[in-house]
C-alpha cells in the first residue's frame, strides 16, 4: 500500500478490526449506491471515505432547491444538474483513489441487473416500495447482501438483508406505504412527505456501517434484526425477525420469484 | 383489564383480546402497520391467534420508506 494511501486510512487500519488486510479488502468492493437522494448522499460519502475501491450511483432524477436540506452531496451550483453528476463530483473530490461511476438511470426491472454486474453489495437510497421491491428480487437473484433504510419525518428504519441467512425485504414489508402506493410505478417519487435532514443522516450512517462490516466480514450484521429510531424522543427499538413461509420474494414455495 | 406497554406507555386493555382485536381497540388506521410482540414481528396472518397477554410488549410501526 503506497504511503499516501496508508496515511489517508491510518485511523481506520488502527482498528485491529480492520488493519491494512481489511482496508486492501475494502479496495476491491464494488458497491451499488441504490439512488443518490437523502440516504445515499451520506453512506456514499462515508463508503467513499472508507475507501470502497468502486461506487456505482444510480439515480434518474435532477437536483431540485427542496433537495438541499437533507441531500448534503448537492449543493446550490448543482441545482438541475443530474443527481448522479454532482454525487460523482462531490465524491471524487472527497477521494480521487477511488473509481466512482455515475449511472444516470431509473432503477426498474430493466435496469437493475446491468447495475449489479460485479457488484458485491447493495445500499438502498431509494424512496418508494416498489424500487425496494425489484431490488430485493435482485438481490435475491444474484445471492447479493443489501442494505435497507427508510425515512419518514423524525423517524427512520434499517435491516441488513443476506439471501441465504436472513428474512428478506418482502418477508416483513408486504405491501407499499399508503402515502406509496402501488401505483407509483419503480423509480418515480412518491407524494413528498417532511422530512428532516438528520433523520436522513443517522440512518445512512447506520446503512454504511453495515455495509462496511458486511464488505469486511466483522462484527454482527443488521440480519433479522429490525432497527427504528425515533428522532424526536429518541427512542430505539429492534424487533426480531423470523421468517415468513410465505413471502412472495424468498420462501420456497414463492410462486412470482421472477417479477 | 390488563396491563401492556403500548409503543413505550404504560397502557391498560381488556383481557383477552388477539393482535386483531389490540389494532382495533387502539384504533390503528393504517393497514400496512406492523405489530411486534415482546420484540418479535408479529406476521399478519397470525393476528387472529396470537393474544395479548398481561405485562406484554407491544409496538405498532407505521412503515417508513422515504429516502
Amino acid at each position: 500500500m503506497p504511503p499516501k494511501t496508508r496515511e489517508r486510512y491510518t485511523r481506520q487500519i488502527k482498528l485491529p478490526q480492520i488493519g491494512l488486510s481489511g482496508q486492501e479488502k475494502l479496495a476491491g468492493k464494488r458497491v451499488l449506491i441504490a439512488g443518490i437522494g437523502g440516504l445515499g448522499s451520506l453512506s456514499s460519502m462515508y463508503l467513499a471515505a472508507a475507501g470502497v475501491g468502486h461506487l456505482i450511483i444510480a439515480d434518474h432524477d435532477q437536483v431540485e432547491l427542496s433537495n438541499l436540506n437533507r441531500q448534503i452531496l448537492h449543493s446550490e451550483a448543482n441545482l438541475g444538474d443530474p443527481k448522479v453528476t454532482s454525487a460523482s463530483q462531490r465524491l471524487g473530490q472527497l477521494n480521487s483513489t477511488i473509481q466512482i461511476t455515475p449511472v444516470q438511470v431509473r432503477i426498474d426491472h430493466g435496469s437493475i441487473d446491468g447495475l449489479l454486474e460485479g457488484v458485491d453489495l447493495i445500499v438502498d437510497g431509494c424512496d418508494n416500495y416498489p424500487t425496494r421491491r425489484i431490488i430485493n428480487r435482485a438481490a435475491l437473484r444474484h445471492n447479493l447482501p443489501w442494505i435497507f433504510g427508510g425515512v419518514r419525518g423524525f423517524d427512520g428504519m434499517i435491516s441488513s438483508f443476506v439471501p441465504g441467512s436472513s428474512v428478506c425485504f418482502e418477508c416483513i414489508i408486504q405491501n407499499p406505504d399508503p402515502l406509496e402506493p402501488e401505483a407509483i410505478k419503480p423509480g418515480t417519487s412518491p407524494p413528498n412527505n417532511g422530512i428532516l435532514g438528520a433523520t436522513a443522516g443517522m440512518i445512512a450512517s447506520i446503512q454504511a456501517m453495515e455495509a462496511l462490516k458486511l464488505l469486511l466480514t466483522i462484527g454482527s450484521p443488521l440480519t433479522n434484526r429490525l432497527i427504528r429510531i425515533s428522532g424526536l424522543t429518541m427512542r430505539i427499538t429492534t424487533t426480531t425477525l423470523t421468517p415468513n413461509l410465505e413471502c412472495k420474494g424468498c420462501a420456497p414455495s414463492s410462486k412470482d420469484k421472477d417479477i | 383489564m390488563m396491563n401492556i406497554q403500548f409503543n413505550g406507555l404504560k397502557e391498560t386493555i381488556p383481557q383477552g383480546l388477539n393482535i386483531n382485536k389490540l389494532i382495533i381497540f387502539f384504533g390503528e388506521g393504517d393497514p400496512h402497520v406492523i405489530v411486534e410482540q415482546n420484540g418479535r414481528y408479529i406476521y399478519p396472518k397470525d393476528y387472529d391467534t396470537c393474544m395479548v397477554m398481561e405485562n406484554d410488549r407491544i409496538e405498532f410501526i407505521n412503515p417508513n420508506l422515504g429516502g
